[in-house]
């Protein structure tokens, strides 16, 4: 029987109870007859005899109850004595049990951390909700764009709640909290509102800690004004008072009547966690003059239900999806190829749960790797303490040890690893992750991240530990126990090349592994490089906050944002600022524009322009040189003559190898009616491109687009044509303000403090720095990056490890045969060499499959994330160089002390 | 005699059930039988205490067992004596060996 059969046939006695239970009756049953036998034979009636028997054999259940107690006693002593003795040989052996429990908490640690964040973030149902698991996420998917838009308009929601009857309830609420200002008695602050459909508390069943929530009666037609806090924002900004209850607050200088508290672990549907809730007509509110409830064009809610009884999510996707057919029937051109998506309802909304698993599976999966190597290090470290055991090991063998009780002995000793392992690798998730969340970019809006360890996390944990103990254990378990006795005891050196070639190949493979990882973590650190080089404005130092003076009260603003901007270029620690409608790098407002000389495309009557209201000094603050011309300044006031700045491929495609500055451009507007205003717009300045490296191609959305053309279109068609305005000659009053520090010290606080100290009741988002605002791709290489990296350089060191490994116990082993060769008159070079050689020939093989891997790898990357090279010669060679030097490190050690052997002593060894 | 059958020490009776299984497999009631037999009648190990004591030895690892036909044809299960066993056969006579001898001089002097 090979030891694997016999592990699996220990297995199933464990697990067959009744099989065993069987043969014990059967067993009982022919001793009893058999003892009725005896007695028939000695003259009694087998009445009699049967009595007599039963007499001797006692109650044969207790029979049977004290066989099985004396089975598991026996199998628990065992245990005992296996653990007993693991203990010991692992307490004898300290560097080994430290390696070994370091690896694999290491890559348990690893593995669990990615749990911990994913478990929190995509599989935990919103807290202080009834019953989450019948709660839903529904979202739109357009259908044939893939990553399209997935929020809806109200009306659209309408539509939705009256048709659905597979859902007892279908709420609403906007995806983003928006800022607002709540006033008291006490003063006014920026709070973060959701603005929510009536029944959002009802389909939730969220409890109240104070007053009642809002209800289906809430709708717009009521009078009343009413809000509902949180209960963080209660205690923090009202103390917990239950006077606030019924009391008036100012919502954005509107009087509201808060209804009521929150449960506290109520936190809002996904991460984004809302201080207030408004009912959604009181979007006239926040928001005057939008057409958000009637238009279907304002896509930025999202929507939720409520399973009834006995419907399954299946069956309620395939309503929705009727619903949404019908809804398309109705309105064929605003909801053309709109479908309807249903998920589980949880931290992160929509189509993103889809993107935010797939990131979380790649994640995993680099992880696991780790986890992979970690195993392959300890089994490698196993396997070379078997050779040192193979004496005992031959000699329990002698004796009569079964092999399946070495096995459980062997596996009892990698358990007990796994466990202190685990132990450890779980205290470091802990850590890892609450340092993860910290090294998290600061949010403008408040968020709820609560990843906690609970008990799916701690099982993840033991399993992933189950596993790593029968990866690392089985094969040195299996391994060891087919030691030969006679070649064992006979003889040290021979029989051990088997055991050398697989602990060799569990280097190779920790090798590639790691390879494989750190080439990874290159190419995605390059194409971060690339971002950084690709973008032409330099955004480190400049700090970046939006406000909006229109939900502030403004009429005009105008002279407020010029104080603003003035203030804040008076300030010490700030370098330059300046006030901007749109962001470096995100476009700007669409018109249509025409050019005096310069024909349209064919087939239109203007180009597609794009404009971007800036203050003076955007570029200075953007470390941007003009490449002509000059900058916006005091002069170009709303009375002025109406200047422009152009993008150098705008100028370059308008006016080829000619002066744009000087030149006019024509701006045609609608504003109101259908009058065409036209504004001559002289050209100042030339400035360079700034791209968003990750910036959507902007689709135009004229109707003649999708319609099939036949007519002979330009080889290339024209760029959008970039155009900055004076923010003094068109006034937005919705603005960012950027401001570049003097020194590394961050100038968000100042900004903050400023804005305040002008008017205290103005909301604002909390500035961020610049350069995390570059975009979800953007974050997402960067932690894909990092994780690869920490994970590569980790697989790294063990492997070294490994290496290190293989090469002193091979030196070790060839004492003797390098003791003969120093005798012969070896150099100490020789020797160095044949020992580097061994080692090195394992390093250079992983080396080579794992970039091999990597070129497969790359491939994979570069289909998934935009942005990363899939071959880069430099990454390859930098890597290829990396692992060599490691390796000659790792092989050094060995090799100095091989050519320290004394070959007297070495030859009198035996 | 009654009382001395009861008051079996449990590693006597291990003891015993290696002896009689040291020469050959045997069934749960054979092993009885010899047991009987090999002490003169002295000790005969009931059923509530030597199917225990067999399934214990079983599960330390110093008896395998098999099923088979008996004298009778019954299928009954065989058990007989691994490497383990015989060696722990080998100790335990010594350490037997050792305090019967001590107590004989202890209760002789």
């Amino acid at each position: 029987m090979t030891p694997l059969r016999r592990l699996i046939a220990f297995w199933r006695n464990l697990w067959r109870r009744e099989h065993l239970d069987r043969d014990l009756n059967d067993e009982l049953r022919t001793a009893f007859d058999s003892l009725v036998d005896d007695h028939v034979r000695a003259g009694l009636s087998r009445e009699e005899a049967q009595r007599a028997a039963a007499l001797e054999f006692g109650p044969i259940e207790s029979v049977k109850d004290r066989v099985r107690d004396a089975r598991a006693g026996a199998s628990l002593d065992i245990l005992r004595l296996d653990l007993r003795y693991a203990a010991r040989l692992l307490r004898r052996s300290p560097l080994f049990t430290t390696v070994a429990t370091l690896s694999l908490a290491v890559g348990i640690a690893a593995t669990t951390t990615i749990f911990t964040v994913g478990n929190g973030l995509l599989f935990r149902a919103p807290s202080g909700v009834q019953d989450p698991d019948t709660l839903v996420d529904i979202f739109r998917a357009e259908e044939g764009v893939p990553m399209g838009n997935f929020t809806s308009s109200y009306p659209y929601f309408l539509d939705v709640q009256r048709s659905a009857t597979s859902l007892s309830g279908v709420f609403a609420y906007e995806l983003e909290p928006r800022p607002i200002t709540i006033g008291s008695a006490d003063g006014t602050e920026v709070a973060f509102a959701n603005l929510v459909s009536p029944n959002y508390f009802t389909v939730l069943g969220v409890r109240s800690a104070a007053g009642r929530l809002f209800t289906a009666a809430d709708d717009s037609t009521s009078e009343e004004s009413i809000a509902v806090l949180s209960c963080r924002f209660w205690q923090r900004r009202f103390n917990g008072d239950r006077a606030i209850v019924g009391a008036t607050i100012q919502v954005n200088r509107y009087p509201f009547t808060v209804v009521g508290i929150a449960d506290e672990q109520f936190h809002g549907v996904n991460l984004l966690s809302p201080e207030v809730w408004l009912p959604m007509s009181a979007i006239a509110v926040v928001q005057p003059g939008t057409r958000r409830l009637t238009n279907r064009a304002l896509l930025d809610l999202g929507m939720g239900g409520r399973l009834k009884v006995e419907t399954s999510r299946s069956q309620a996707a395939a309503e929705l999806d009727q619903i949404a057919r019908q809804i398309e029937a109705a309105y064929p051109t605003e909801e053309h190829g709109i479908r309807l998506r249903v998920g589980r309802l949880s931290s992160i909304p929509g189509a993103l749960t889809t993107v935010a698993t797939g990131l979380f599976m790649l994640l995993l999966a680099v992880v696991s790797t780790v986890l992979i190597i970690a195993c392959a290090n300890v089994s490698g470290v196993l396997l070379a303490r078997a050779a040192l055991r193979r004496r005992e090991m031959a000699v329990r063998i002698a004796i009569g040890a079964g092999r399946r009780r070495l096995i459980q002995q062997l596996l009892t000793e990698t358990m007990l690893l796994a466990v202190l392992g685990g132990a450890t690798g779980l205290a470091v998730a802990r850590a890892a992750t609450s340092l993860l969340l910290a090294a998290l970019p600061p949010f403008p809006v408040p968020i709820d991240i609560s990843v906690p360890l609970d008990r799916h996390v701690v099982a993840f944990a033991v399993l992933v530990s189950g596993i790593a103990a029968g990866l690392a254990g089985l094969a040195p378990a299996l391994h060891a126990s087919r030691a030969d006795i006679i070649v064992a005891l006979k003889d040290e050196s021979q029989g051990s090349s088997d055991r050398q070639r697989l602990r060799s190949a569990f280097v190779v493979a920790q090798v590639a592994f790691s390879c494989v990882l750190v080439v990874i973590a290159v190419l995605l650190v390059q194409a971060l490089q690339r971002i950084a080089a690709t973008q032409d404005f330099d955004p480190h130092g400049v700090e970046v906050t939006s406000i909006d003076l229109a939900t502030a009260g403004y009429a005009a603003g105008g002279t407020f944002a010029r104080d603003l901007v003035d203030r804040l270029r008076a300030h010490s620690a700030v370098e330059s600022a300046t006030l901007a409608q749109w962001m470096p790098g995100r476009g700007g407002t669409d018109v249509a524009v025409t050019v005096p000389g310069v024909t349209p495309p064919v087939g239109e009557s203007s180009f597609l322009g794009t404009a971007n209201a800036i203050d003076s000094d955007f570029f200075r603050t953007l470390r941007v040189q003009l490449r002509a011309g000059r900058d916006f300044n005091a002069s170009d006031t709303a009375d002025g003559e109406p200047v422009t700045i152009i993008s150098a491929t705008t100028a370059r495609y308008l006016w080829p190898n000619q002066e744009a500055v000087g030149r006019y451009i024509t701006w045609h507007e609608r504003r109101g009616g259908t009058t065409d205003i036209v504004t001559m717009l002289r050209v100042v300045g030339v400035a360079p491109d700034l791209k968003s490296p990750f910036g959507r191609p902007r689709r135009r959305a004229t109707p003649r687009d999708a319609a099939p053309t036949t007519d002979v279109r330009p080889a290339a068609a024209p760029p959008v044509l970039m155009m900055y305005v004076p923010l003094r000659q068109r006034f937005t009053p919705r603005f960012s303000i950027l401001a570049r520090a003097r020194g590394e010290q961050p100038v968000g606080q100042e900004i903050r403090r400023l804005v305040k100290a002008m008017d205290i009741n103005l909301p604002m988002m909390t500035p961020q720095p610049l350069d995390a605002d570059t975009g979800p791709v953007y974050l997402q290489i960067r932690v894909a990056a990092s994780v690869a990296g920490a994970v590569g350089l980790i697989g790294l060191v063990l492997a070294a490890m490994g290496v290190y490994g293989v090469a002193a116990y091979s030196t070790q082993s060839r004492t003797r045969e390098i003791g003969v060769r120093l005798a012969l008159g070896a150099q100490q070079a020789d020797i160095v060499r044949m020992v580097l050689h061994h080692g090195m020939t394992l390093v250079t093989a992983g080396a080579a499959v794992g970039l091999a891997l990597a070129l497969a790898g790359g491939q994979l990357l570069s289909s998934r994330l935009a942005g990363v090279e899939p071959f880069s010669a430099t990454a390859f060679s930098i890597v290829a160089a990396l692992f060599l030097s490691v390796g000659l490190a790792a092989c050094y050690l060995p090799a100095r002390h091989a050519t320290q052997i004394d070959a007297m002593e070495a030859l009198r060894y035996e | 005699m009654k009382d001395t059958r009861t008051a079996l020490l449990q590693g006597t009776l291990d003891l015993l059930i290696l002896k009689a299984l040291s020469t050959g497999e045997l069934h749960g009631l054979g092993v009885s039988r010899r047991i009987e037999q090999m002490t003169g009648g002295t000790f005969a190990p009931q059923p509530g205490s030597l199917f225990p004591a067999l399934h214990r030895l079983e599960e330390a690892g110093w008896l395998e067992s098999s099923w088979d036909a008996s004298e009778n044809n019954r299928r009954a299960k065989f058990y007989k004596l691994t490497r383990a066993g015989r060696r722990q056969l080998g100790e335990e006579t010594e350490a037997w060996q050792r305090i019967a001898m001590a107590m004989t001089r202890a209760l002789e002097a």
